[in-house]
């Protein structure tokens, strides 16, 4: 169904892709003015990391560059969802049970009723 | 004439899980475990009697029974039983076993006290 | 068709489970030399029985104690027997290959644990436990292996007493997963009850004949005791506690394997091969349906804020979890027609893929965490200029779950969309923004290790040794099933999505006689 799927042309094509990719960059570097390489410009900056900026109290953590911040984003614009989510796994284990007898219940009734 | 057996054997697996839900003692969390098994294992017992020519049957054993000729209870929920018992007492001494161990780490039987693996 | 080869696989790990504790007096290297010999033989066994049963296309039959498992002078079974056909074949070429990945990845990484002849004691038994599930056509026979597996799993959660981690973990598996087995007997009793008979095939054919509210009873129960087992939601917690908690071969002995055998091939036997046409099957393949995608939000969601590496492994668990019971559930509702057929072929794939990649994830995090000595991802950043054939190994790991062509999680992926997107197009919708999630996740981590090496990673190295040969096997292994995608699905998983559908074989290999 929807086409043609083997696993060898995706190697080929991606290979292709890639060669693509390398001849293009070549092409540009002859014909731009070139990247930067001194100053202040040159700094990794992963969504707010900056390895400069020091804070008082985390110093074990500069110049590392976690994913800490990477999706913040989706985390942000899903704050209420997630914030929901967090406040539901308790970590009580009467929790645990009584999710097992509201699931019990509900297939019950469901199976009863429809079926 | 009314079924006690079975009444209370689904009386005890609702005890059981209620005190699952309701008690905060570890150590009654453990004996809630043993009620739900014991509800369970008198349903399976009680569903081996069986009236067979108006008489009430007996134990499944052979010997004699030439001359006796009486009907008998049926053995396969017996031996069912018997390892399911088995089954309990070893879940049993290993949850006793890890509500030491919580005690020695924590300090405090309270459930509500294990709950620093969250979110 | 002949069975004698199904003994082996119980009687083997069970000389050499017991038999452990004596070995172990004559020293460290005959202990991991017995407990590698053993698992090197089941994995023997259980090569050569999914070959036999592969070739033959029929369904094993096995009596304990007798030739034919029917009564003398009646016509109905009163025997155990055991009961294989291609898709338990399937399952236990998958349990024995990963056991014995895993009890070799293990000689290594436990050499700083003390009490290690339970521990090899434990492993066997566990990989026992399944096996015994995986075969087996008798109703109590499989609550007993169902119990020796949950006993040996509790045990080796809690394997590491010392730490509040593995007490906590092990007390909350535990106390529910015990009241979920407990509900299973119970289903298992009212059955008895009901109908006196406890032997698969014949309880079909009583069903079929005369279907009652208590049947219906039990399966409820069943559901949702299984359900617990295999970690759906909203009853998935136990799972988040448990898997980072325990030692990491045992992690991916857990999420790879504990979870598929005792919770999703129970409830496919259970629903297709007992109550195929005594239930309406539109209705319980809609409960599952709604179930799996519950499940396939709240894992692939969760996966993204976690700051623990193995809490996000076994939180992508749980989604893909919701992937296998997306496939079974439309199998069950479109059944009869080919998009059900398929779905059940992309559940069954997704099942031996998932085993293979996220038994290779564990044993990597266990890699990490044996070198680093934390899991914390804020501390573990730049691993890949010091451990460079770890973090190549996690990138095909990981591009594998979220389903990237040349490897074999997409196969079973694509399989699921393309039913899923046919039956009803919202599931094929929920099922791709799980995808979105799920990738979210693990380029966190990826991100993480190509960043600038801290501290900690400076002083680490690639691990060697029995820990580089199992991460090694996996990878080759997900690499090349990638690359064979079409004919592994068109030999292997729709002649075993149809044998699964096809319960008159089932049946008839029972009652036909020896």
């Amino acid at each position: 169904m929807f086409g043609y799927w083997d696993a060898l042309y995706f190697v080929l094509v991606f290979i292709v892709g890639l060669i693509l990719a390398y001849l293009l960059e070549l092409w540009a570097r002859r014909s731009g003015m070139g990247t930067r390489e001194i100053g202040d410009g040159t700094k990794i900056f992963l969504s707010g990391e900056d390895p400069e900026k020091v804070i008082p109290g985390f110093e074990h953590f500069e110049g590392h560059y976690t994913g800490r911040n990477i999706m913040w984003g989706l985390t942000y614009a899903l704050k209420r969802f997630f914030t929901v989510l967090r406040r539901e796994h308790t970590g009580l284990l009467t929790d645990y049970v009584s999710y097992l007898v509201i699931t019990t219940a509900f297939v019950l009734g469901v199976l009863l009723i429809w079926g | 004439m009314i079924q006690f057996q079975f009444i209370t054997a689904f009386l005890l697996v609702v005890l059981g899980i209620y005190a699952f839900l309701a008690k905060r003692n570890l150590l009654k969390l453990v004996l809630a475990l043993d009620i739900i098994d014991s509800g369970i294992h008198l349903l399976l017992i009680s569903l081996g009697y069986r009236i067979e020519l108006n008489e009430i049957p007996t134990a499944p054993i052979y010997t004699g029974y030439e001359t006796l000729k009486s009907p008998m209870v049926g053995p396969l929920p017996q031996a069912l039983v018997l390892t399911s018992i088995v089954i309990g007492v070893c879940v049993l001494a290993l949850a006793v076993a890890l509500t030491i161990n919580a005690y020695r780490h924590y300090g405090t039987l309270d459930v509500r006290a294990l709950r620093r693996l969250r979110g | 068709m002949n069975g004698e080869m199904l003994s082996y696989l119980i009687i083997v790990p069970l000389f050499g489970a017991f038999s452990m504790p004596i070995v172990s007096l004559a020293g460290r290297r005959a202990r991991g030399a017995w407990a590698l010999l053993i698992s090197g033989t089941t994995l023997a066994v259980g090569s050569a029985l999914f070959y036999s049963v592969w070739k033959s296309g029929g369904v094993f039959l096995y009596t304990l104690g007798a030739k034919s498992p029917l009564g003398q002078g009646v016509n109905f079974p009163i025997r155990i027997v055991w009961e294989v056909d291609l898709f338990g074949a399937i399952m236990v070429l998958m349990v024995t290959l990963v056991s014995f990945l895993a009890v070799l990845y293990s000689l290594s990484y436990m050499k700083h644990d003390t009490g290690l002849d339970k521990y090899y004691t434990l492993i066997i038994i566990l990989e026992l436990g399944m096996l015994g599930i995986a075969i087996t056509g008798d109703l109590f026979n499989f609550y007993v292996f169902l119990e020796i597996m949950s006993i040996a799993s509790y045990a080796l959660v809690a394997f590491r007493n010392d730490t509040w981690e593995g007490i906590e973990a092990g007390i909350k598996y535990m106390f529910v997963g015990s009241i979920a087995s407990s509900l299973i007997l119970l289903g298992i009793a009212l059955l008895y009850g009901e109908y006196g008979t406890l032997t698969m095939g014949y309880l079909a054919v009583k069903l079929t004949q005369n279907p009652t509210v208590v049947g219906k009873v039990a399966l409820a129960l069943f559901i949702a005791g299984l359900l617990f087992k295999s970690g759906a939601s909203p009853v998935h917690m136990w799972l988040t506690d448990a898997h980072p908690a325990a030692p990491s071969s045992i992690s991916a002995m857990l999420s790879g394997l504990v979870i598929k055998i005792g919770g999703i091939y129970a409830l496919t036997r259970i629903l297709f091969s007992i109550y195929e046409n005594s239930v309406n099957m539109k209705a319980v393949g809609w409960i599952i349906i709604i179930f799996a995608c519950i499940t396939l939000i709240v894992g692939n969601t969760m996966a993204v804020i976690q700051t623990d590496m193995k809490r996000l492994l076994a939180y992508s668990s749980v989604g893909q979890i919701g992937y296998i019971l997306l496939g079974l559930g439309i199998g069950l509702a479109a059944y009869g027609s080919q998009t059900g057929e398929i779905a059940l072929a992309g559940a069954i794939y997704h099942t031996f893929n998932h085993a293979l990649m996220k038994a290779l994830l564990f044993l990597i995090a266990g890699a990490v965490i044996h070198q680093l000595g934390t899991r914390n991802l804020n501390e573990l950043s730049g691993l890949a200029k010091t451990m460079p054939k770890t973090t190549f190994t996690f990138l095909i790991g990981a591009a594998a779950i979220i389903g990237m062509p040349p490897l074999n999680g997409f196969a079973s992926k694509w399989l699921i969309y393309e039913s899923s997107a046919v039956f009803n197009p919202l599931l094929g919708a929920i099922a791709i923004i799980g995808t979105a999630f799920c990738t979210a996740a693990y380029i966190r981590v990826l991100y993480t290790f190509f960043g600038r090496p801290s501290e900690r990673a400076m002083e680490a190295k690639d691990p060697e040794g029995t820990m580089l040969w199992p991460i090694i096997i996996l990878t080759v292994a997900i690499i090349v099933m990638g690359l064979f995608p079409w004919q592994i699905s068109d030999k292997v998983m729709i002649p075993a999505a149809k044998a699964l559908e096809n319960q008159m074989a089932y049946v008839s290999a029972l009652l036909g006689g020896a």
